[in-house]
């Protein structure tokens, strides 16, 4: 198996400001959110971050997406050091997280054609890519409605088609169902499956077990920024029921050492 | 490059696309500033306006009478003969306001004179009232010329010193070219920071808090074009802005400072693209404060906060303009920005002779402080601890 991204024992700490640490009732100023994490996800597969709030999956991903730069340690994308060689990590990845968000002034079809143009695709593969996402994503009827006045859903939507519109190799969804109803959720699971059967390598992250089942091809669950188990589904025992026995019996022992 | 154009495009669509914005951004303050400096104009007048007086005289001489008659197409003010019994009644019309002056000349005044008495003239006046003493000040130079005519009768000619004023002929342009150096640099940088304020915090730190900022970075483009970008859209509808402005306060000046007054025709075309060059170098500098104080607040309010202090330094350093004769002369002095365009601006209209030097170093000084502010700004898009602090 080709392994498309490498996370190299990456660690990331932040600094709580005085309000911070009020909120999350610590004393300590530094809050380490990813502890010395490494896993691989291949070409062709959905990797499944799994793990509670504040367990570290966004930063993971963030990491990934270039965001934010680890303290220590590497990601490589698709060949490319997102500490040395961030602009080409960019280029080759569709990143998704609820941090990033469209200007409600524009529509679905002034954005999607800004982001491409940003991405330098030529204008005949920019109209041919975003009439087949917008058909698959059923945006279609809604691209000239202002962002603004979209429905959740339909926002999420839209995020994902310009995500995905310069067809990248990596594809990182940070809780890509959150917040949709069933049937959205269900075109854009459904949506995951066909571009990993086209050979993408995703990685999304979720604390829902039954996306886990449905569409990942392997797991790691992760608790206090560490990674405490990396199987594939069939290893967990294939059913939603074990993965979660598994999930709350790691939480557990991790309290207990806590 | 592509880049920048495109996120150029983006930040002018974002005003140009939006009515609401569009007119608050472009026609309002222009239309503002119309509205109140012709309001100021029209009230300055109406309270500068010449208004008849109301004159009380007591013991009347003709010789007088002939003095304050006015001439044809001169105010009639209302003088009444009234006998010294009405006196109280009159001063107390005086202390209410209603009338403005009484005038009570001794009776006889001028055969008492001739036998050689000392007469003495009482004047009573409201000092609370301005009219009251605008008429006072009007007929006491009456009375100093009755006083000069009675003292010739006299003794003949008591005239010791003789003034003869004489000057070189007026400079109308001089004098407007000095007008307008006192009053506009201070309103031009005025113009363009609002304009540039208007617009400038909600693209860098309004997108940083709604995170859309973010959606941007997660493309590959350079973080130093998207600076560019915004800094050269952001400079662009600043600029229009300043200039709406400029047009409001343009076609307000005839109420402002009389009809008469042309200034537009004194200065020819090397002066207006002069002062649009200097605009358009100067609102990048701007820009590119505004752009850094905005990257570095956390949100819009912050930037807000951030940015009004500037806002204030830079219209003291604009009233500066209303201090001094012409422009400095100090070179050095033009290196640094904002002042430079304070400076440069009164060169411009005030004729200076040196003002190619001062624009050049201007221009020069404002590039490099744009060159600069910009590789902050992109320093800044590159540092997470800024673009993501909550």
């Amino acid at each position: 198996m080709e392994a498309q991204v490498i996370i190299k024992d990456i660690t990331k700490t932040f600094i709580l400001s005085k309000k911070q640490q009020k909120i999350e009732r610590v004393n300590n100023k530094h809050k380490v959110a990813v502890n010395g994490l490494s896993f691989e996800a291949y070409k062709g597969e959905i990797y499944g971050l799994l793990g509670p709030n504040g367990a570290g999956k966004t930063t993971a991903l963030r990491c990934i997406s270039t965001l934010i730069k680890p303290d220590s340690g590497d990601i490589i994308v698709n060949g490319h050091s997102v500490m040395t060689d961030p602009e080409k990590v960019r280029e080759s990845i569709g990143f998704l997280t609820s941090d990033l968000k469209l200007e409600a002034f524009f529509t679905p079809n002034y954005l999607f054609d800004y982001f491409a143009h940003l991405r330098g695709i030529d204008e005949n593969i920019i109209q041919t890519r975003k009439k087949q996402l917008f058909e698959k994503l059923g945006i279609d009827r809604f691209a000239e409605v202002k962002v603004g006045e979209l429905s959740t859903g339909m926002c999420q939507k839209v995020q994902i088609a310009i995500s995905l519109l310069h067809d990248p190799a990596v594809i990182v969804f940070d809780e890509p169902t959150n917040g949709l109803d069933v049937l959205t959720a269900k075109v854009v699971t459904d949506y995951l499956t066909e571009l990993k059967n086209a050979g993408k390598t995703i990685i999304i992250s979720t604390h829902i077990f039954s996306v886990v089942e449905k569409i990942c091809d392997r797991v790691g669950i992760i608790i206090n920024g560490k990674l405490l188990l990396a199987k594939t589904i069939g290893e967990v025992g294939g059913t939603e029921a074990n993965l979660e026995n598994q999930f709350f019996d790691l939480v557990a022992s991790e309290s207990e050492e806590a | 490059m592509k880049n920048i154009w495109t996120i150029f495009k983006k930040e002018w669509d974002r005003v140009i696309k939006d009515k609401r914005l569009l007119f608050s951004v472009m026609i309002l303050p222009g239309l503002m500033i119309f509205l109140i400096y012709t309001f100021m104009g029209t009230a300055m007048s109406s309270l500068n306006a010449d208004k008849p007086g109301n004159i009380a005289i007591v013991n009347p001489t003709s010789a007088f009478a002939d003095i304050y008659t006015p001439d044809e197409g001169e105010i009639i003010d209302n003088v009444i003969t009234i006998d010294s019994t009405e006196i109280d009644t009159y001063k107390d019309l005086v202390d209410a306001g209603e009338w403005d002056l009484i005038i009570d000349f001794p009776e006889d005044l001028e055969t008492g004179l001739v036998d050689g008495y000392q007469e003495t003239l009482e004047i009573y006046l409201n000092g609370n009232e301005t009219q009251s003493q605008i008429i006072y000040q009007t007929y006491r130079g009456y009375l100093d010329e009755y006083s000069e005519a009675l003292s010739y009768q006299l003794y003949n000619d008591t005239t010791v010193l003789v003034f003869v004023i004489d000057s070189m002929t007026v400079d109308n342009n001089k004098i407007i070219g000095a007008l307008m150096a006192s009053l506009l640099p201070m309103l031009v940088v005025m113009f363009l920071f609002s304009g540039a304020m208007s617009i400038g915090p909600e693209s860098i730190a309004g997108e940083k808090e709604r995170g859309t900022m973010a959606t941007l970075l997660v493309t590959p483009v350079k973080r130093s074009q998207i600076a560019m970008g915004k800094v050269a859209s952001l400079g662009v509808l600043s600029l229009l802005s300043a200039i709406s402005s400029f047009i409001g306060i343009i076609l307000s000046f005839p109420k402002l400072f009389g009809e008469d007054i042309d200034f537009t025709s004194i200065y020819g075309f090397g002066e207006y693209a002069m002062i649009l060059g200097l605009l358009f170098s100067t609102v990048f500098v701007i820009v590119g404060v505004i752009s850094v104080v905005s990257a570095y607040a956390k949100n819009l309010k912050e930037a807000g906060t951030l940015i009004t202090p500037i806002y204030l330094l830079t219209i003291v350093i604009g009233i500066s303009s209303m201090f001094g004769e012409g422009a400095n002369t100090s070179w050095w002095l033009y290196l640094l920005p904002i002042y430079n365009t304070v400076q440069t601006l009164i060169a411009i209209l005030t004729f200076d002779s040196n003002i190619t030097l001062y624009m050049m170093i201007t221009i020069f000084s404002n590039l490099v402080f744009t060159a600069l502010l910009i590789l902050l700004l992109n320093r800044m898009f590159n540092s997470e601890k800024i673009m993501f602090s909550k």
